[in-house]
């Protein structure tokens, strides 16, 4: 573990996506402690003042802080991706292990499944799950769930396969050691990696998917400050009020580069050195 | 093929230009950016405001509202008659022809009202199947009614009694909607779904020198900060309702001019009077009595509109003195109190995802009624499932609006507040047996004070029932290049384009 955190902090684009995250946590955390505004308080006697001393990113077209709100928001934007990444991984990595590891029917009925999920454009099914069980955060959480595994199934499927074939993993069965504790001990810890390094450019898609969804009114609702959000919402004020298109807008970019950056760090620290 | 067909297009205008000195040989188009796009020119078989508007333009109807929306003018018919009984109905024939310049007959009107009111595909059959006779005389057409139904007239006046040409109907079949031919001032010349559609001048029109504009673009521009750029780029002539917030900012602009009017509009929240705790009146007039609608009007319509005393629009018969429910929360607490509510209730509100003056109502419903205790959560749906969503009950509370196509009241208090009707009190399912009979009544009595009354009545009785929370009036908005002239929104929500000039 040591070296991994050593050889990580040698990557400076992992170091500077790391440093990035702990801003947007630390304006996360501390934002509701020193704000003084609310996020959802309405005052129509302060609309759409632009960025000032009182109102760091100005006031959008209900008189509420946008400081507050891109703050705010940054919670549930970053709860969405990580849900929203970290179990369909998951799912996606027992399967493709399961399947690289069997082979034979097995491999062939996961694969199929797999294949069909894959074949539907990512936007297409997700907007397709959303409008059928209505939209909300948590239907969004299952569309997710539903669509997003199989990138991970197909990555772990082929991680294992070249596993598989190499000699300590023939001497692991030699030595009669059960299929699932070598599944478990031998190629899976070896098998994980790339999954890892996919998982962050996934959260890149995901932050910007949930913020499409939102946009067009598939995800969560209002007047939650989610970023794609307060985007849509400002689209009529662009001209007269441009923060209140800006600052969610950047707020996005800015996490979406941090988690790449970390993604970065990620690929360079896993990447085995033999290979 | 193209260049072939221009060079034709060059040589008939020059050809006019010979033949007729006098008039302009430029041919000028008129460019409107909308939001709302024709989806059939079929005027049985619609619905919705972007394919009326564009019907209205090509197609004629017997009589039409006149421009000030309180009271019908002559369109085909020159004049009419109606029997003190109201059960005959005479309308004379103006010389007027179909833009394939053969003329509008009696058979041709006969045809098209027989087929609003039995026709299959007709979603209006309700409007004119009291009508049970037809009868051609020379240049008249006699409609005679067995039960006496005083709408019957003003319905004539509606989009779906658009006259049409009885011979290429029965000839083409649904095929004709793809290229009509109305005796309407303009006729179809393109059309391509999604993006615009393209009207040329009727040559054949009756109303002599009209319209003044040759050709007639209709753009459709989704997004309304698009069409306000169009505007500004000079890439419109006209714009329908731009930005609310916008609107300020345009009108200081040089060369730019806006306009606005209140049409017979109105906007609510319907509640489903069979979910709990909507079925209790307490608690409809509490929500009603914890809105803020001048906050409303001024913080989110920027203005453009006025407050609603109730979903009807103030219009013939209405009762001007109506006050709107006052902004009252400590009177809302006290009636959830009465209903056993003292701490309010959790509950859920759809909204239409397009439509960014609801999304920002919503919000601010959402404040005010938290102050009551009411916590309201906002469910954003797409625009075209909004109407089968209500319909069929799966809903709390549903941020919507009416129009009126008539300048009758009839049709929107039968359409609002009378169930069973066609929609059951906009699908609130809300009944009150009372209205339900003044409107069996109103229906049967000629038109006068006594007609007045009942109408000023039922609208009492829908304020005091409170199905809805009545919200407001909301203006329609346009800007136009000051180079056009003559342009406007109509009572009825629609515009006419025979008038608007473009001066060079």
């Amino acid at each position: 573990m040591k070296s991994f955190t050593s050889r990580y902090m040698r990557s400076y684009a992992g170091v500077a996506g790391l440093f990035m995250l702990l801003v947007v946590a630390a304006v996360v955390v501390l934002t509701p402690l020193l704000s003084p505004w609310d996020p959802f308080a309405i005052d129509f006697g302060a609309t759409t003042l632009p960025p000032s001393r009182l109102h760091w990113f100005g006031t959008d077209n209900f008189g509420r802080d946008i400081f507050s709100r891109v703050a705010a928001g940054a919670v549930i934007d970053l709860r969405l991706a990580l849900v929203c990444v970290f179990v369909p991984m998951t799912m996606g990595i027992a399967v493709g292990l399961v399947a690289g590891f069997y082979g034979g029917w097995v491999d062939t009925l996961l694969m199929r499944i797999t294949d069909v999920v894959w074949a539907f454009p990512f936007y297409v099914l997700v907007l397709a799950i959303v409008g059928v069980l209505g939209p909300s955060e948590g239907n969004l959480y299952i569309a997710f769930f539903l669509v997003n595994w199989v990138g991970y199934a197909r990555i772990v499927r082929g991680e294992v396969l070249l596993i598989s074939r190499l000699e300590y993993i023939e001497a692991a069965r030699l030595l009669r050691f059960g299929g699932p504790w070598i599944m478990a001990r031998h190629i899976l810890p070896n098998a994980v990696s790339p999954a890892l390094v996919y998982a962050m450019s996934d959260a890149v898609l995901t932050v910007q998917a949930v913020a499409a969804l939102s946009f067009f009114g598939l995800g969560v609702q209002p007047p939650a400050p989610e970023w794609g959000l307060l985007i849509v919402d400002s689209i009529d004020y662009m001209r007269q009020a441009p923060w209140m298109t800006l600052f969610p807008g950047l707020a996005l970019a800015f996490s979406g580069v941090a988690f790449a950056l970390v993604g970065e760090g990620l690929a360079q620290t896993l990447r085995p050195e033999g290979r | 093929m193209t260049i072939r067909l221009k060079l034709l297009l060059a040589a008939s205008v020059i050809a006019l230009g010979i033949a007729q000195p006098t008039s302009a040989v430029f041919a000028q188009t008129l460019k409107v950016a909308l939001g709302d796009e024709p989806l059939s020119f079929d005027p049985i078989a619609t619905s919705d405001n972007g394919s009326i508007w564009t019907q209205l333009l090509i197609f004629d109807t017997l009589i039409r509202p006149d421009k000030a929306g309180t009271g019908l003018e002559p369109g085909l018919a020159a004049s009419w008659e109606v029997s003190p009984d109201g059960l005959t109905l005479t309308f004379t024939l103006r010389d007027a022809k179909f833009s394939d310049g053969t003329a509008v007959t009696p058979e041709d009107v006969v045809f098209s009202l027989k087929r609003a009111g039995v026709d299959e595909k007709s979603q209006w059959k309700r409007f004119f199947n009291p009508i049970t006779a037809f009868k051609s005389e020379g240049n008249k057409v006699i409609l005679t009614l067995e039960q006496p139904f005083t709408p019957a007239f003003n319905n004539l006046a509606l989009f779906a009694a658009a006259i049409l040409p009885e011979k290429l109907v029965t000839e083409q079949g649904d095929a004709f909607f793809e290229h009509p031919v109305g005796s309407g001032p303009f006729m179809l010349s393109g059309w391509t779904r999604g993006s615009k559609v393209e009207l040329t001048k009727n040559p054949h029109y009756w109303q002599e020198g009209k319209p003044a504009v040759e050709t007639v673009e209709l753009d459709i521009v989704a997004e309304p900060t698009a069409r306000v750029l169009r505007l500004e780029a000079g890439e419109a002539d006209v714009i329908l309702d731009p930005p609310l917030n916008q609107i300020a900012d345009l009108s200081s602009k040089d060369g730019i001019t806006v306009g606005s009017a209140i049409p017979y509009r109105s906007d609510f929240v319907l509640l489903n009077n069979t979910r709990p705790p909507f079925d209790n009146v307490d608690v409809r007039q509490a929500l009603n009595y914890a809105v803020d609608k001048d906050q409303l009007v001024k913080g989110v319509l920027f203005d453009k509109g006025k407050v609603a005393a109730t979903a009807m629009p103030v219009m013939a018969y209405a009762d001007e003195s109506l006050k709107p429910y006052p902004y009252d929360p400590a009177k809302a607490k006290e009636l959830l109190a009465k209903a056993g509510l003292a701490d309010g209730f959790s509950t859920k509100l759809l909204v239409d995802s397009g439509n960014a003056a609801h999304r920002n109502v919503a919000v601010a419903l959402q404040a005010m009624l938290g102050q009551v205790g009411v916590k309201a959560e906002i469910q954003m749906i797409e625009g075209g499932t909004m109407w089968t969503t209500t319909k069929a009950g799966e809903y709390d509370m549903a941020l919507s609006f009416a129009t009126s196509d008539t300048v009758d009241p009839d049709q929107l208090i039968g359409f609002l507040a009378v169930n069973p009707e066609r929609a059951n009190a906009y699908h609130t399912q809300w009944q009150n047996t009372h209205l339900n009979d003044l409107y069996a009544k109103e229906r049967a009595t000629v038109n006068g004070p006594e007609r007045g009354a009942m109408f000023k009545e039922m609208v009492e009785v829908f304020k005091e029932g409170a199905p809805m929370v009545f919200l407001y009036h909301p203006a329609s908005n346009w800007a136009n290049l000051n180079k056009v002239k003559g342009f406007e929104i109509l009572p009825t929500s629609n515009f006419r384009l025979e008038d608007v000039t473009i001066s060079e």
